[in-house]
């Protein structure tokens, strides 16, 4: 144990004494650290930014949605007697924490000045504290959405419909039986975009849907379940779960498919069937159509990674190499008074985790810290990356586990680059060491 | 005396102003039977070929104009619109078979199927728009009284969608020509009552149908305008109308799939 600290002493002191090489290297550390660390934050922050504004605008972290056919070529997505449904899942569903339900259409919004299709999503505001939370009301007042006919459009809307606070639209639309109808809603409330979804996103009271599409009041678009939050991760399972319960409580369920309900119409309409079905989804079925992101990040992610390791193991290796060259015979003097073939690779292996330790902390912190001044200076991003950041600023996420898992890596990564040289070292003989020249 | 003619003439003025729909008002029976009358007018019981001109006007965007063939056969209520024009819409087409309206794209090479109250093309037709009038099958008409509209007479009724009957309008106001029971002028109403369109029927022609043994007439041309988007309108012209019969096995999938290649 005394030889192992002798050892690492002796590694801390060489560091020192060839100081340039090591705060080269160290640097180099630090900057990958830095990098791997931001390029965490960023898919961390766009990946919690998404499941928030998705979370909040259309979909619980489960969902039991569903589709009503009149007769086969026609259907809406409608839930009907949802109340029954919400039993079923509150008895079988213990990872729940709290459920809401939303009328879900598509109506074509008018202005006196413009027009624009949009999704119209019911909504029962005096249930709703986490979208109340998480929207962003820039004029208006969400509360009022607890009045009839009532409407919350966003930023973005405003300025195809060029409207404001208090103005009438009228939301054209067909029943599910496909006649024509039409509802006039007073603007209540404008919010602040939250990306691609909010969009096409406008939300009016539940009432409001059910009068548009002519439905029952025993009936909603979905019922959104939101999970405690160690459950969060499991939702795909928990789906895949209640989709069973539900068969087997004589409902007719839809096979699992990854796409958002809107996708679904076409398929739908294709099958041969008519009455109620129910589609159980979980938050990433529902914005899957911008999941890519994430997944062309993580790929992004990796190839930098892998490109930035290369460098810095062939670096460290190199050094390794010249500092054996260099340091040949202080080697065979080492070994001539008595420091095993072990102990000389101990030694280079410490001096390679040594940097590695100083760098990927200085990396953490330095990476941080630049996380931190770009979410406090709350940098704009142009309009065809909000849609795809569903924010519109750049928010970058760094929590402490990321953050330690980044510098164990690339430690580990520094002291095995150290390895083969090492091992070389060791096996220099002694003799031949010490009367190497150069 | 001179001041009781005036008297008089002014309220036969104000009487004439107040109720200008004064024509005797017809009998249930006889208003169905006005609106049968109205249908037969416009079916040939047998097959029909025509070529329409669609124009769409929309405000803030550019005009949309499609040139289609409209085939329909009255036996089974099988329809087909094929688009020849433009370029980008050719082989695109509407097939209604077995009470099912399917859209075929042939970029993507695949079937859809479309609720019956379509627009067609984006525009603000209809599929019924084409097809043989069934005004009488599918409303209950209520007597408005008459009107003057132009130079024309005519008889006013309110429709009300049967009971069970899915319609993409459930209310729909007429004015037809007293004297030829001609379509004049339409309005079509949201549940909610809101109007929503209203067109104008105008240049009727008729053509020989072999298959009817007598006249068929037709609107030359239709006018449609938006009631909720104002600034929105659609020309809808017909011509080249034929009424000699299809080929058998025209309305298929495969037969609207072979126009595209």
């Amino acid at each position: 144990m005394a030889n192992f600290f002798l050892d690492f002493r002796i590694a801390l002191r060489s560091l020192f004494q060839h100081r340039r090489r090591a705060i080269f290297l160290v640097s180099a550390i630090a900057l990958v650290t830095g990098l791997l660390v931001l390029l965490n934050a960023l898919s961390t922050g766009i990946s919690e930014t998404m499941i928030r504004a998705a979370t909040t605008l259309s979909s619980g972290h489960v969902n039991v949605g569903g589709f009503f056919k009149v007769t086969s070529s026609q259907c809406g997505p409608v839930v009907t007697e949802y109340e029954k449904v919400v039993k079923v899942v509150e008895q079988n569903v213990p990872e729940l924490a709290h459920w809401v339900h939303r009328g879900r259409g598509w109506a074509k919004v008018i202005s006196d000045s413009g027009s624009t299709q949009a999704g119209v999503t019911g909504i029962d505001i005096t249930n709703e504290p986490d979208f109340k939370r998480v929207v962003s009301v820039v004029s208006g007042n969400i509360d009022d959405l607890t009045q009839p006919n009532t409407m919350l459009i966003f930023e973005s809307q405003v300025e195809r419909l060029k409207v404001k606070v208090g103005d009438a639209v009228t939301l054209s639309a067909q029943t599910n039986r496909g006649a024509a109808n039409t509802v006039d809603c007073r603007i209540v409330a404008i919010a602040k975009d939250m990306g691609l979804m909010s969009k096409f996103g406008t939300f009016v009271p539940i009432e409001t849907t059910r009068s548009l599409y002519q439905l029952r009041p025993d009936t909603t678009g979905a019922i959104q379940l939101y999970l405690k939050p160690r459950y969060v991760a499991d939702a795909a399972a928990i789906a895949a779960r209640l989709r069973t319960t539900l068969e087997h409580a004589g409902y007719r369920v839809m096979d699992p498919d990854a796409n958002p309900f809107w996708m679904k119409f076409q398929t739908v309409n294709r099958e041969d069937w008519t009455g109620q079905k129910l589609d159980v989804t979980t938050w990433e079925d529902e914005v899957s159509f911008l999941t890519w992101t994430l997944k062309v990040l993580s790929v992004l992610k990796l190839v930098l990674l892998t490109i930035l390791i290369a460098i810095v193991v062939t670096g460290i290796m190199n050094t390794m190499w010249i500092a054996i060259r260099e340091r040949t015979r202080e080697i065979g003097t080492l070994r001539a008074i008595g420091m095993q073939r072990w102990g000389v690779l101990r030694m280079f292996l410490f001096e390679s985790f040594q940097m590695g330790i100083i760098g990927t902390a200085a990396g953490a912190v330095g990476g941080s810290i630049v996380a931190s001044l770009v979410n406090l200076a709350e940098i704009k991003v142009p309009l065809s990356v909000q849609l795809f950041l569903m924010s519109d600023q750049l928010h970058l996420a760094v929590h402490v586990s990321s953050l330690v898992s980044a510098a164990v890596m690339i430690t580990v990564i520094t002291t095995l680059a150290a390895l083969y040289p090492a091992y070389r070292a060791a096996s220099l003989p002694p003799v031949s060491a010490m009367s190497h020249f150069g | 005396m001179s001041s009781l003619r005036i008297s008089l003439t002014a309220t036969a003025l104000l009487a004439a102003l107040a109720f200008p729909q004064v024509a005797s008002a017809l009998t249930k029976p006889e208003l169905v039977e006005f609106l049968k009358a109205v249908d037969v007018r416009q079916k040939n019981n047998g097959d029909w070929r025509s070529m329409i001109y669609m124009e769409q006007k929309e405000k803030g965007k550019v005009d949309v104009a499609y040139e289609a063939l409209v085939f329909r056969r009255s036996e089974d209520q099988k329809f087909i619109i094929l688009f020849t024009q433009p370029k980008a819409s050719q082989g695109q087409g509407y097939l209604r078979i077995d009470k099912n309206l399917w859209f075929y794209d042939p970029s993507v090479g695949k079937w859809e199927r479309r609720t019956e109250r379509e627009r067609i093309g984006g525009t603000n037709s209809r599929r019924s728009d084409f097809d043989e009038s069934r005004l009488a099958e599918e409303y209950d008409p209520e007597d408005n009284g008459e009107v003057k509209l132009g130079t024309y007479t005519a008889q006013v009724m309110t429709l009300k969608g049967k009971p069970n009957i899915d319609l993409a309008f459930p209310m729909i106001k007429l004015w037809v020509d007293k004297e030829t029971k001609n379509i004049l002028k339409r309005e079509e109403y949201a549940l909610s009552g809101r109007l929503l369109r209203t067109s104008f029927n105008s240049k009727w022609k008729k053509i020989y149908s072999e298959s009817k043994k007598g006249d068929t007439w037709y609107p030359g041309e239709m006018r449609f305008y938006d009631e909720v988007e104002k600034a929105n309108s659609t020309l809808i012209v017909i011509k080249s109308v034929d009424t000699k019969p299809l080929e058998p096995n025209l309305f298929t999938k495969a037969w609207l799939e072979s126009k595209s290649r």
